[in-house]
């Protein structure tokens, strides 16, 4: 233990914290910019200086260690004088467009600003540090609003480990933070999670723009458009609503998002029990012929596209079932024939990347992210607490469904081997053991390998759920080196899985992820495996419109394929 | 001479013996002589040293071309002081060392700005 004085008050810490969270752990707030914990302690912005009696100089608390008997002040007039002049620095070269930026409100930079009440002398708000626009069909940059703050550096090399972002500072007077020079961000090998989209602090990294074309097609009357949300973007837009006023539920999400003019509103429930049971043929088929390599879900589009570009010797181990939100656009378009511009509501941002595949033309015509029907909320002016919005009727909610509860488990895994086990034990699956073994259950920065032995019937599985991009690498390495097969790998790029999705609103304690928690807590909620069962919920669209699960209509209506993808990298 | 012995040469000057006040004619050259020197050392990583050095040029031409004033001399200050908090030695070299012409040199930069 260390004992230490901040601000007057003398606290004992143990020896080896830094002085930030010594300060946080008593109450005192230190501004940061660059930081986030365990992950970009860095000191880059100096936003996080504090004086130490005894030093010439300023230190930034973020990554300097504490010692014994060290005074801190974090609030002198020297450290605001300091930060104050910082601001400027980096103010002068932002390009500040706030009312038209894709933050829209949620900048840090902009708070910072203000609480630092800058005002500028000599030099005004900037024009932008690069004129340069990097285009990606998910991810797209404006280096106009960089402050080079390295964060999404630091998520694409540790989280995702797809490691596309870089900090070139090879001209020291104007370092850049960018994909490959020259190339756009597919090219260089993104799979468009996100995550870098949500570290920035600024506007400069944000998800492909699709809500101008849906706002156009919205005021066009003459074609019905049709909104799928995911029951994670449901429950997100819900708890975003709900930080206006009341508590509101996933349905009221419904009706607000119905006021926006489309004209149905649908869950993906029902195809993702579709999915499920194309998963359950899949798996049955795999059980039976191919015990010698792995079936690795595709039900995650960024996963996928980590595979096809840096593991692609797996692709032929990928399932070949479509995600939900394609299968229920293709439903809705090919089967109930009904013509319609299909808007996607996801917390996903690698769904925009998925819908430009060449495979996958015409499913879905939009995807929007959380963030983006947050927006339009927003500057709709809608009735958040209007409760009387039909969201019923109309012969596609007949087929499929609208905002009902779903039972199944958030992890798809676990609704495939209950299926399974209610196809051939005829009983529910009894909850899954999983042992960890990569990475930490308990952060969201790191991702994790959960496996678990299985017994349904005569098979004895071995499955394994994997998240986080940085851990998919590590269990391709692992399939590499063991030369061990899995039955079934529940595989997502976004560490915690969708309700930690690319396009779901900043969290700013990513590592320990509070939020994220009570999140997948209420998600979780309405999960009932002793009640779920893929088979009821799709009665009335099997007997329709739909043959057999895995019958030849079937794959041609919901499996695609996969091919090896390149990207180039310096 | 190589530009490494410039810049030595320069830290002599400034550091060493710093009570030697600079050549007044050629004052603001100087500076800027010895702030493009540091440009190969800057890193880019944090924003004092990287825009900071490149702001105070631009405030010193201001001189150069006749059109500073009072707040033209206030930001300079604040930028060498803020140069205090910058991340590594190369920064903080940069702001003692314009702490130490602001110092001996205030009347150089002061004289030109006052409004009587």
């Amino acid at each position: 233990m260390a004992k230490l004085t901040i601000n007057g008050n003398t606290i004992k810490v143990k020896k080896g914290t830094t002085i930030l969270n010594a300060a946080n752990s008593i109450g005192v707030e230190i501004p940061t910019l660059c930081y986030i914990a365990e992950m970009n302690e860095i000191g880059f912005c100096r936003m996080c200086v504090v004086e130490v009696e005894g030093e010439q100089d300023l230190v930034s608390a973020c990554n300097t260690e504490i010692t014994n008997k060290m005074v801190v002040y974090t609030n002198s007039v020297k450290v605001q004088e300091a930060r104050k002049a910082t601001l400027r620095l980096l103010a002068n070269k932002h390009r500040f467009d706030c009312w038209n930026c894709p933050k829209d409100g949620m900048c840090e930079f902009y708070d910072l600003l203000k609480e630092h009440d800058i005002v500028f002398e000599e030099f005004g708000p900037g024009k932008g540090r690069y004129p340069d626009f990097i285009d990606g069909s998910a991810i797209n940059q404006d280096q106009t609003k960089c402050v080079l703050c390295k964060r999404c550096v630091a998520v694409c090399n540790e989280v995702v480990e797809a490691r596309v972002l870089k900090f070139r500072d090879d001209d020291g007077l104007n370092p850049i933070v960018s994909p490959t020079p020259e190339l756009s961000f597919d090219a260089s090998g993104c799979i468009g999670c996100g995550q870098c989209v949500k570290a920035c602090p600024t506007g400069t990294l944000f998800e492909a723009d699709h809500q101008t074309r849906v706002e156009d097609k919205l005021l066009e009357s003459n074609t019905p458009v049709i909104a799928q949300i995911s029951e994670e973007a449901a429950h997100i837009i819900a708890e975003e609503l709900s930080q206006f006023g009341d508590e509101l539920g996933i349905r009221d999400a419904y009706g607000v998002i119905k006021q926006l003019g489309f004209t149905d509103v649908l869950d993906i429930n029902t195809a993702k029990d579709v999915l499920v049971l194309e998963e359950v043929n899949t798996l049955k088929q795999h059980l039976n012929n191919q015990q010698d390599v792995s079936l690795i879900s595709s039900h995650c589009p960024a996963a996928v596209r980590f595979t096809e570009l840096y593991n692609d010797d797996y692709i032929s181990e990928l399932s070949t079932s479509k995600t939900a939100h394609m299968m229920q656009a293709k439903l809705i378009k090919d089967v109930l024939e009904t013509p319609a511009y299909v808007v996607s509501i996801l917390p996903c941002t690698s769904a925009k990347m998925e819908m430009e595949r060449d495979e996958l033309k015409d499913h879905v015509d939009a995807v929007l992210t959380v963030n983006e029907v947050m927006k339009m909320i927003k500057h709709r002016y809608l009735d958040k607490d209007r409760k009387d919005v039909d969201i019923e009727g109309g012969t596609l909610q007949a087929a499929l469904s609208v905002a009902t509860n779903y039972q199944g488990s958030m992890v798809q895994l676990e609704n495939v081997l209950n299926t399974l086990s209610l196809e051939i034990d005829n009983k529910p699956l009894d909850p899954i053991e999983y042992k960890v073994i990569a990475g930490d259950e308990s952060k969201a920065s790191t991702g994790v390998i959960k496996e678990a032995k299985v017994k349904i019937g005569d098979y004895k599985l071995r499955v394994a759920v994997v998240r986080g991009g940085a851990q998919i690498k590590a269990f391709y390495k692992l399939l590499d080196n063991s030369k061990t097969t899995y039955d079934y790998v529940d595989m997502m790029a976004c560490p915690e899985g969708c309700a930690n999705g690319g396009g779901t609103p900043f969290i700013h304690d990513i590592t320990t992820h509070d939020v994220i928690k009570k999140r997948i807590e209420l998600l979780c909620q309405s999960t009932d495996m002793a009640q779920y069962d893929p088979n009821i919920s799709t009665q009335t669209l099997y007997q329709k419109y739909l043959d057999q699960p895995s019958s030849d209509q079937m794959i041609a209506l919901l499996h695609t394929s996969f091919s090896p993808k390149e990207s180039t990298k310096e | 001479m190589k530009e490494s012995q410039v810049v030595n040469e320069l830290f002599e000057k400034w550091i060493l013996d710093a009570k030697i006040k600079l050549d007044e004619d050629n004052f603001f050259l100087k500076i800027n002589d010895y702030l493009e020197s540091t440009h190969p050392e800057i890193c880019g990583k944090c924003p004092p040293c990287r825009d900071g050095v490149v702001r105070l040029e631009t405030l010193l031409n201001k001189y150069k071309d006749g059109v500073a004033t009072l707040k033209t001399l206030k930001e300079i200050e604040d930028i060498v002081y803020n140069l205090r908090s910058s991340r590594c030695s190369v920064g903080l070299d940069i702001g003692k060392n314009m702490e130490v012409v602001l110092e001996n040199n205030y009347h150089l930069l002061y004289n030109p700005v006052k409004k009587y």
